[in-house]
């Protein structure tokens, strides 16, 4: 048998859901989407903060899931690709990055779009230079980033036109 | 979901040649798609590897009773434990744990299983493991040395494939001889000799490798795995533990990257033999730093050129001598020459060759089959000396290619006869895109290049089944590794019958429930599965027609097949249902199911002008040229492509926009081996362990990248389609280089072009000068 380790108590909103858990102190936060609420949306990759494929939205800031410890999102609210779609419809950036080729393997997907929505929060309108370098966080080794960088401005001139 | 999908669905008409959403596209954008990283199956154990910390060394003693101690564990092996069993493609060198000697850093020494991931890499830390190092030879020149140290003593006593060129430190080799080179030398007004080298990229797939392993009655090995080649790793299982492969299962999972990383057994290996041991699922997990010591990532490669040119600019002859470092074991290495020698001729008019490439052993990783292996290696000592002979005997760049380029009809290297070939257009067209001969600004510089590339053979098999609900299920061995060519190949099936694309469901890569394939590999997915899937629908539409003729009372020649309705022609109000169709079958003779195969038609070559060859000529050859504009920073040498072009030949573009977003990610990739991509090593030490080491493009670093898409029939593609995945990450690192050398006069001749690496070319320069 395994010894029983210590467990901290985390109360969190995720794609705005109320969870209290309880998780062992060393896991991180891409652990407790992952292997506590069963969000395997959430990818890991370097494991080190230097990839971007766990980018979760942290308040409506992206970050690394993987080097922030679980317990510190207590009280927090996070969105991960799951919460993106409402009611069934795809929010417009998901939209933009299937209908322009944005998404290959799709494994740094679900980080890019969130590192996408946290720009387009902040700056409806951005310049390719914005989104080039709000994104210089996320790896992709498929793209090229060419079609992502094309999403990204069709789901913000949709987005501006309110046609979702 | 179905109001989701309302905007990726596509009208109706004819699919090909049109930019469908790939098929996957929904899942992947809403984090449902399951990777190997997301499979678990229910009372699975944790698997965890150690790994030698030596490049060479023996093994003294393993102690492995503190692992076992360790709360959880249930299991420990070492490769005393296992039975002495090798794999390999072309030649069995490898054990899945070392026995008695290590050969590489990160060689896979020892494997644990236990109930926690926790306590499986606390236990594989606890094994002790004596060691006595041994000399290690760490490049290709150091392990030919006389008196070196041989990386396998036994190598004569396994087992290979007989046309294999071995011997000692060789394992692989592969010449092209044609005419009489060395008259062609002298008889040439100019012979010019550069020596060329490269470092080891990896591929850096973001998903590390993964497989589940378990053995589920009746005595049937199923393991997910994110594998490129599951029917290859059915073989070796088998081979491994001694079972007959129809019970071994390979399922592919979804892949997060492969690009060749993934086609060689790297850890369903290990996953199976604990599984074995523990009668217990285990999962293993690699972790980055294990995926940057022990992968298959592309060689470094040692070329040098001899080219013999005329005074006039025509080539007259050359002579290639290659070395690729292998690395400790064979995996992809021996075959790899042969392809080396093809792309260290170029796609030129050269009536005198003497080219060889040499796969070598050493005491690092085994090298392997990153996309292209060994294109952009060769294509960027072609390339570079292209240039370098244009300017050498002040002609331009383009118009010395053009002077040399093959043509239609004209021979290949090894004796293969091309159709149409498209060079002189890819040329021009990618010349003229970047504005090729226009003025440019201080430290800014143009550069091109050219090269080709095979589309890989091989057979694929499909299934193909209608449903009473007017769908269609495609089943293929192939796996879709990311590129979208299974999306691809739904078009091809889905045109062909009038359906929807969205009315196919594929079923892909599980050696137990889908037919044989070559693999996803080689630009080969589109082409081969797609004829495959041709051959299918040709069948189950034949079915389909002769039934609805009875129902319509028409004439089988009079009927048509579209959107999922059988019509007579002219009279189109006399229709059925393709799902009615579908029904009449069940009842008939339990329902529409066909299967279409496809081989690949043999190239002809001339088997007297080559040795040791296993790709002796490209099948569906492919040409491409490329034009890169870089800005180069004087004082600290840094380079920044700022446009880039590719002209590529793809036969017929399927589906263009997956066409265009594998020519910007090849390019991508491309331009990081070309500028500072790199495995460092410090003699046989790998110094890289994540991405933090190891300096991957990112969004910021990308130029504006124009693809221009030409479409040259070949002969047996579905539509004429060639291979396109590949192509377009051979020829970046040359055209950057030549448009370096444009923008500030410095030659750098070996990769990645570092600052320092151009500073100093820039400096030998001004020195030279001075």
């Amino acid at each position: 048998m395994l010894p029983r380790t210590r467990r901290v108590r985390v109360a969190l909103d995720v794609n705005g859901r109320r969870h209290v858990l309880q998780i062992p102190p060393h896991h991180t936060l891409l652990d407790l989407l992952r292997a506590h609420l069963g969000l395997l949306g959430t990818k890991e990759s370097c494991g080190e903060g230097v990839c971007g494929a766990c980018t979760v939205l942290l308040d409506g800031r992206p970050i690394n899931a993987c080097v922030m410890l679980g317990a510190s999102a207590h009280g927090r609210s996070v969105t991960t690709v799951e919460g993106l779609s409402q009611d069934g419809t795809l929010h417009p950036l998901q939209l933009a990055f299937v209908e322009c080729g944005a998404i290959q393997c799709g494994y740094c997907t679900p980080g890019m779009l969130l590192s996408a929505k946290a720009l387009l929060d902040v700056c409806p309108a951005p310049s390719d230079e914005q989104i080039r370098q709000s994104l210089s966080g996320n790896l992709c080794r498929c793209t090229g980033f060419v079609k992502i960088i094309d999403a990204v401005r069709l789901a913000a001139r949709r987005l501006a036109a309110g046609s979702g | 979901m179905a109001a989701a999908t309302d905007g990726l669905r596509s009208p109706a008409g004819p699919l090909i040649g049109r930019s469908v959403p790939r098929l996957d596209g929904f899942h992947k954008a809403t984090g449902r798609f399951a990777y190997g990283t997301d499979v678990v199956v229910a009372g699975m154990l944790h698997g965890r590897v150690a790994r030698s910390p030596y490049p060479h060394a023996r093994i003294r003693a393993i102690d492995t009773s503190a692992a076992l101690a360790t709360p959880g564990v249930v299991a420990v092996v070492t490769g005393r434990d296992l039975p002495e069993r090798r794999f390999g493609a072309l030649v069995k060198d490898e054990t899945v744990l070392a026995v008695d000697v290590v050969r590489y850093v990160g060689q896979p020494v020892a494997a644990v299983a236990a109930l926690a991931v926790e306590a499986a890499i606390e236990a594989a830390a606890r094994i002790a493991v004596e060691y006595d190092p041994l000399p290690a030879v760490d490049t290709p020149e150091a392990a030919l040395r006389a008196g070196a140290p041989l990386v396998h003593e036994a190598w004569t006593t396994y087992v290979a494939h007989p046309q294999l060129i071995r011997a000692g430190n060789v394992c692989g080799a592969a010449t092209i001889a044609k005419g009489d080179p060395s008259r062609g030398l002298a008889d040439a007004d100019h012979v010019f000799e550069d020596v060329f080298t490269t470092e080891p990229v990896h591929q850096a797939y973001l998903e590390p490798r993964v497989a589940i392993a378990a053995w589920e009655p009746p005595g049937v090995l199923t393991v997910h795995s994110n594998t490129q080649l599951p029917f290859e790793a059915q073989t070796v299982l088998a081979d491994l533990l001694g079972i007959p492969p129809g019970r071994v299962r390979v399922i592919t999972t979804g892949i997060g990257g492969a690009f060749g990383g993934k086609l060689r057994v790297g850890v369903e290996h290990i996953a199976a033999v604990l599984a074995q041991r523990v009668g217990r699922p285990v999962r293993i997990v690699l972790t980055m730093a294990e995926e940057f010591a022990a992968a298959y990532p592309r060689h470094a490669m040692r070329i040098t050129l001899r080219t013999g040119v005329r005074r006039d600019g025509t080539i007259v002859a050359k002579e290639a001598h290659a070395l690729l470092d292998a690395g400790a074991f064979g995996g992809s290495s021996p075959g790899l020459p042969s392809v080396a020698t093809l792309v260290l001729a170029g796609p030129y008019r050269i009536p005198h060759l003497s080219i060889e490439a040499t796969s070598v052993y050493t005491h690092k990783q085994n090298f392997g089959s990153y996309r292209a292996p060994t294109g952009p290696q060769c294509a960027f000592a072609v390339e570079s000396q292209m240039d370098m002979i244009a300017r050498r005997l002040r002609l331009d760049p383009l118009e010395f290619r053009l002077r040399n380029i093959v043509r239609d009809g004209d021979e290949g290297p090894s004796g293969q006869v091309f159709g149409k070939v498209s060079l002189e257009a890819a040329l021009r067209k990618a010349a003229a895109a970047i504005g090729w001969g226009h003025r440019r600004q201080p430290h800014h510089g143009k550069g091109l290049a050219c090269s080709w590339w095979t589309t890989t053979g091989g057979p694929s098999a499909v299934y193909a089944r209608l449903h009473a609900d007017g769908t269609a299920t495609l089943a293929t061995g192939c796996a879709e590794i990311g590129t979208g060519a299974l999306t691809a190949v739904a078009q091809i099936f889905a045109d062909d019958l009038g359906l929807p694309v969205e009315n196919v469901t594929l079923i892909s890569a599980d050696t137990l429930a889908t037919p044989y394939d070559h693999g996803a590999q080689g630009s080969r997915s589109t082409f081969a599965v797609g004829n495959a899937a041709r051959a299918a629908a040709a069948d189950i539409r034949r079915q389909v027609l002769g039934l609805a003729a009875e129902v319509l009372e028409a004439r089988v020649s009079d009927l048509g097949l579209r959107d999922g309705r059988v019509y007579v022609r002219g009279t189109p109000s006399r229709q059925v249902e393709l799902g009615d169709v579908v029904r009449l079958a069940m009842q008939r003779h339990g329902g529409l199911v066909s299967s279409g195969t496809f081989v690949a038609p043999a190239t002809p070559y001339k088997t007297d002008c080559v040795s040791g060859h296993f790709y002796p000529a490209f099948h569906a050859p492919s040409f491409h040229a490329h034009a890169a504009e870089v800005v180069v920073d004087p004082e600290t040498g840094t380079v920044r492509a700022l446009r880039y072009v590719v002209a590529q030949d793809v036969g017929k573009a399927i589906n263009p926009r997956l066409i265009e977003g594998q020519i910007e990610g090849g390019v991508v990739q491309g331009l990081g081996q070309a500028l500072r991509e790199r495995i460092a090593y410090q003699g046989a030490y790998p110094l890289v362990h994540n991405f933090s080491d190891y300096a991957l493009p990112r969004c910021g670093d990308v130029p504006q990248i124009t693809s221009i898409l030409i479409e040259e029939p070949s002969d047996s593609g579905p539509h004429g389609a060639r291979g396109v995945g590949e192509p377009p990450i051979i020829t970046p690192p040359a055209a950057i280089a030549n448009a370096v050398h444009d923008a500030v006069g410095a030659r750098v001749t070996d990769l990645p072009l570092s600052p320092e690496r151009v500073l100093r070319a820039m400096r030998g320069r001004l020195e030279g000068a001075a």
